[in-house]
């Protein structure tokens, strides 16, 4: 066979086919019930629970459900959390011997600090389509982060040890996959508002691109574009 | 070789906007084409496309190793001196290669004429290695073409196998993708192999050419002020030697893709030089430069190409000393090559050019244009193709 003889079309998709565009709509109702519900306030009070046990103690869940969703916070940590070539990068951003190396994709990833549960004292009922995401403790040194809880996506919430934290909806909702590693010291690029590690200072813009927008001029390459 | 018509997939545009595929028409013309497609044996890709494709891109990689060791040949490749050292080192450091595609006249009988090698920026990259590939597989779940219907196309798997590499040649980098604003081709271009470096797992960002900034030390960054350590560029070398940050090329830390060596393969100039060293090379036209000319007696009719031409642009056919047929374009002022005439194939009103694809040095499937003009150029259709 001369040419390749599986392509995954799940990965090559760029907008969801017709099947599961039906979920669309429902997602649109939901967002109108948050903001409705929410008026302005788009925080959220949740509690981290480093254990089941604590999750006993802080919620109204029973030991069943809070190991119910500590299983599924790990479960999560394996898909949405940051990922490592090495062990040294990984613990250069969550400390020494908080990392461990994943038996499903072999990246080091550092290991959740607990788990964020919200709507703690709702009923049974209506946390039956709870998220339940895991949380790091952030430890490179002497970054303005240090020490801080974070989602998985670098977004901290507060410090440790608070009785309870208010974040942001988008904190106790599904994270991103994340498939691939994050060079050493770059996590908290993730983090919202926050320049990129290692960023430095643009002086100029504009040095390249030149030829092309005087040769554009000739009607070349505006559309047809600069390959070959 | 045969053009075979064929009906349409009914939702085509449908799998487009599925599959993020947004040139397929541009400037109000179609630019994908699957009213027909074209159908080889194995024999004519195997041995007149796929061979002959992986030899040029060892006699090429030879005259990069004879130009760069020889200053009169990058004179007449129109490279400016102060980048000379750059590309040299790029050559002598073993900097790695993604990909390239060769132009071919083919008929399907014979051999194959080379027209050009597209080493350093070639585009329709995803139309090869997805989309035709997505067409042939609908068209045979469809029942319309038979199963063992093939096609010489493992564009996307040896790219993503081949990025692996890069990664491991280039690490503790991550990589920045960038081409022009305003191409939507271009732009989907670089999206597509910025997919295939994400599959391979690569950490990448993408930053736009003119956006591109540099720091006090020298340093390239994007528009997060990250600083650029490992880039692929769709654009032409010899537009970067010349502008205002050219300078900086080779004083700061960077790995490229295409190298700075690439320089030299997509350059016309090249075409003389093969011939020159492989004369009479059977995949070769004659070609010349402009001062050997009187070398061409046997040629009665010569294809004039600007060195750095693309798209087909500025190109002109000379018989007996008067232009017969040209395009326009912005290119020329840094000169020009002469090749011997071999007109593409014509299919009915059609003129045919494969394009043949290569990751690093292997063949990995090929495209096909087609124009109504003996000259292809950048609005020329793309057409899929099987093997059968």
């Amino acid at each position: 066979m001369k040419r390749t003889q599986h392509i995954d079309l799940d990965l090559m998709r760029k907008v969801a086919n017709g099947k599961s565009s039906l979920l669309r709509p429902l997602a649109l109702g939901l967002t109108v019930v948050t903001f409705s519900s929410c008026s302005n306030n788009t925080k959220e009070e949740a509690i981290v629970a480093g254990s089941p046990a604590e999750c006993v103690a802080k919620t109204s869940m029973i030991y069943a459900e809070c190991e119910a969703a500590y299983k599924q916070a790990e479960k999560e940590a394996e898909r949405t959390g940051p990922k490592y070539q090495n062990k040294y990068e990984c613990e250069s951003e969550f400390g020494n011997g908080h990392c461990s190396q994943s038996q499903i994709s072999g990246y080091f990833m550092p290991m959740m600090t607990g788990f964020l549960v919200g709507n703690m004292l709702s009923s049974d009922h209506s946390r039956k389509n709870s998220m339940y995401n895991p949380v790091y403790r952030y430890k490179h040194p002497y970054s303005e982060k240090e020490d801080e809880i974070m989602t998985a996506d670098g977004t901290t919430i507060g410090s440790p040890g608070q009785r309870s934290y208010y974040v942001q909806k988008s904190a106790l909702q599904p994270k991103p996959t994340v498939s691939k590693t994050i060079p050493r010291g770059r996590f908290k690029a993730g983090s919202l508002n926050a320049k990129p590690a290692g960023a430095t200072q643009t002086v100029s813009r504009g040095g390249f691109g030149s030829t092309a927008s005087s040769k554009s001029s000739w009607g070349f390459g505006r559309f047809g574009g600069w390959g070959g | 070789m045969f053009r075979v018509p064929i009906r349409e997939r009914s939702d085509w545009e449908d799998r487009a906007v599925e599959f993020g595929f947004k040139f397929h028409s541009m400037y109000g013309e179609r630019y994908w084409d699957e009213s027909a497609y074209y159908q080889f044996t194995l024999q004519q890709i195997e041995e007149d496309i796929e061979e002959p494709t992986e030899e040029i891109h060892q006699m090429c990689l030879a005259v990069v190793e004879t130009v760069i060791n020889n200053d009169q040949l990058l004179r007449r490749f129109r490279i400016p001196e102060a980048q000379w050292n750059f590309i040299r080192n790029s050559w002598l450091n073993g900097d790695p290669s993604l990909y390239s595609r060769i132009d071919f006249a083919y008929n399907g009988s014979g051999h194959a004429k080379l027209y050009e090698n597209n080493a350093d920026t070639p585009t329709s990259a995803y139309e090869t290695g997805f989309w035709q590939w997505l067409w042939l597989k609908d068209n045979v779940d469809a029942g319309i073409l038979p199963l063992h219907a093939d096609q010489f196309n493992s564009l996307q798997e040896k790219l993503v196998n081949r990025f692996k590499d890069l990664q491991v040649l280039t690490p503790e980098r991550a990589l920045h993708f960038s081409c022009c604003k305003d191409s939507e081709e271009d732009r989907g271009t670089v999206q597509y192999l910025e997919d295939c470096a994400s599959a391979a797992g690569i950490n990448t960002y993408f930053v736009y050419t003119e956006d591109i900034g540099r720091d006090i030390e020298g340093n390239f960054s994007d528009m997060d002020d990250r600083v650029i350590s490992w880039m692929f560029k769709l654009y032409p070398w010899e537009f970067m030697f010349e502008e205002e940050f050219g300078h900086l090329l080779g004083t700061n830390n960077i790995r490229w893709i295409e190298p700075p060596w690439k320089s030299i393969l997509s350059n016309k100039a090249i075409l003389p030089v093969l011939w020159k060293m492989f004369p009479h090379h059977p995949n070769l036209l004659p070609a010349y430069f402009e001062d050997e000319l009187h070398m061409a007696t046997d040629c009665t009719s010569l294809v004039k190409k600007p060195l750095f031409s693309r798209e087909g642009a500025n190109i002109s056919i000379i018989q007996n000393h008067s232009e017969v047929a040209s395009s326009p374009g912005p290119y020329g002022s840094e000169g020009y090559i002469y090749q011997a005439t071999h007109m593409l194939p014509q299919f009915g009103e059609n003129h045919t050019l494969v394009g043949s694809w290569l990751v690093n040095d292997e063949a990995a499937g090929i495209s096909i244009r087609e124009d109504s003009s003996p000259i292809t150029q950048d609005m020329s259709r793309y057409l899929p193709h099987i093997i059968l």
